[in-house]
């Protein structure tokens, strides 16, 4: 290994995951403008209003999570990689769920959602996701380098 | 290499209040000079004039022959520790002491290497990943000197550095201070009140008064032969004893008491016969068993000294610090002698040397 990659591993022993922080952060960016594009669905029966409301709910839980994740991958935590996984899946499972479901459908003879806003709101999911899956990468690379550089110094040590 | 040269600086404030008076100093490569004196003195305005955070009124400041007297502080390349460490809360001590070098976007892997190699020196290799509140004031003190070595500065300056420790600790970082300039081997202005910290650290001592320099010199020519009387009342601890006395023939008369002059010493007052000067005597100089009698008012004991604090004669207040332990008490006698004396002019203050000194 060259000495510059071998300082590269051993600066994280003092540097934060920044990446994968900021990834997992602009995937609430993107999520926060889904969440205000389905503001402007044409709503007017029960079915899809409780659709929006339970996509309102989750879409908290959501905040709440990625910034947990966002967080704790900052200190190279490989297990919160899986937690940005199963969002980021869960962020592409809703396109099928809010945004598919209301452009199907019809509500006096008006779409609940139009194409366009159909369209923005699959992209602002797409690639929340995308961040989210880069940043699980980026953290599970970077936590097991930062495992290994470790324990290889802790070998040195001992020796 | 550094070399600093204070030359004539004067500074006078927009109210007309000058602080700092024809200040004259050169400073060799690697020498930690101390700048001392009591609060208000204009130490700490000359530190700051060094490292650019105040214009100089008038006066040059040249750092290795390079006029830097207009010159920015970013562009001195000196690096100030200050008092209150200025460490930033929400950052790793780490990040603190990498920060200047990535404002200046060098290499992180360069970066990396200076503040490993500065935390070895300073012992902080295992705290990088703390924050500054979960460390001691003398190790928030030492991140600061790192923040300070990183950035391989020419000038090292120190703004009154242990003023925020306490006793113990203050003697610990005081020495590690010393130890970091034999390592580095880096020209260094540290202002302090503190004269034991002057002492045991400087290569020489400035001692200012009223923005006036009083006296430079090594540690020993300030404490052995002070200029005036001043220096001689600042350095040491506890401070010089003053009398006022009359030069007789072959004695000093103050009063109520007498002490003999050597030869030596009446060579030297020889152009002060009859005439009144300062006689000091600094406490340590004050032995058991001689004429002078000692109306002891209180005892104190530090262990391996005994501080004696009484009467001379009719009145003239002394304090004796005598070897070993020594219990007197109230109203008892200490016959004393005078071991080594210093000669101050009564009118200029200035000391009176004979012609060996």
């Amino acid at each position: 290994m060259s000495e510059a990659r071998e300082i590269k591993l051993d600066r994280m022993r003092y540097t934060k995951n920044t990446t994968s922080s900021r990834l997992a952060l602009l995937a609430i960016v993107f999520d926060v403008l889904f969440f205000i594009s389905i503001y402007k669905s044409n709503v007017s029966t029960w079915y899809y209003n409780i659709l929006m409301g339970a996509s309102i709910i989750y879409n908290l839980v959501f905040l709440l999570a990625a910034f947990l994740a966002s967080e704790s991958v900052k200190n190279y935590r490989a297990g919160y990689s899986w937690l940005m996984i199963i969002l980021g899946v869960i962020q592409i499972a809703r396109i099928w769920i809010y945004p598919m479901t209301a452009h199907a459908a019809l509500v006096n003879n008006e779409p609940v959602m139009g194409d366009a806003q159909f369209i923005r709101c699959v992209i602002y999911l797409v690639l929340s996701a995308a961040c989210l899956f880069a940043g699980a990468v980026v953290n599970t690379n970077k936590s097991r380098a930062l495992s290994r550089h470790i324990s290889s110094l802790e070998a040195g040590k001992a020796a | 290499m550094a070399e600093l040269s204070l030359q004539h600086i004067d500074k006078i404030y927009d109210n007309n209040v000058q602080a700092v008076f024809d200040f004259n100093l050169d400073v060799k490569d690697g020498e930690l000079i101390v700048l001392v004196g009591p609060s208000g003195c204009g130490k700490s305005t000359t530190l700051r004039m060094v490292a650019g955070l105040e214009d100089i009124s008038r006066g040059k400041l040249l750092l290795d022959g390079r006029d830097i007297t207009q010159a920015p502080a970013k562009d001195r390349d000196m690096a100030m520790v200050f008092q209150n460490y200025a460490l930033y809360a929400h950052m790793t001590i780490y990040e603190n002491m990498a920060f200047s070098l990535t404002l200046r976007k060098e290499d992180p892997n360069v970066i990396h290497k200076k503040v490993l190699a500065a935390a070895e020196i300073l012992g902080l290799t295992t705290q990088l990943n703390k924050k500054p509140n979960q460390l001691s004031g003398g190790q928030r003190q030492r991140v600061a000197m790192g923040r300070s070595i990183v950035r391989n500065p020419k000038v090292f300056l120190f703004d009154e550095p242990l003023s925020n420790l306490d006793a113990k600790l203050r003697g610990a970082t005081r020495r590690e201070i010393l130890l970091l300039h034999k390592r580095l081997s880096a020209t260094m202005l540290y202002v302090t009140h503190d004269q034991t910290e002057a002492l045991t650290l400087a290569d020489r001592i400035v001692c200012m008064s009223m923005g006036h320099v009083q006296q430079v010199g090594t540690p020993l020519e300030l404490y052995d032969k002070p200029n005036n009387l001043f220096v001689a009342s600042f350095i040491g601890l506890p401070p010089m004893n003053f009398f006022d006395v009359t030069v007789e023939d072959g004695r000093l008369c103050g009063q109520g008491f007498e002490a003999p002059l050597t030869a030596q010493e009446q060579d030297t007052l020889a152009n002060y016969l009859h005439k009144t000067i300062v006689l000091g005597v600094r406490p340590e100089d004050i032995s058991e068993g001689g004429t002078l009698r000692v109306q002891v008012s209180t005892n104190e004991n530090l262990g391996m000294n005994t501080l004696v604090h009484g009467h001379l004669g009719e009145g003239s207040r002394v304090s004796a610090k005598l070897r070993g332990w020594a219990s007197y008490a109230d109203g008892d006698v200490l016959m004393a002698k005078f071991d080594r004396k210093h000669f101050f002019d009564k009118e200029t203050t200035n000391a009176i040397r004979g012609k060996g000194d």
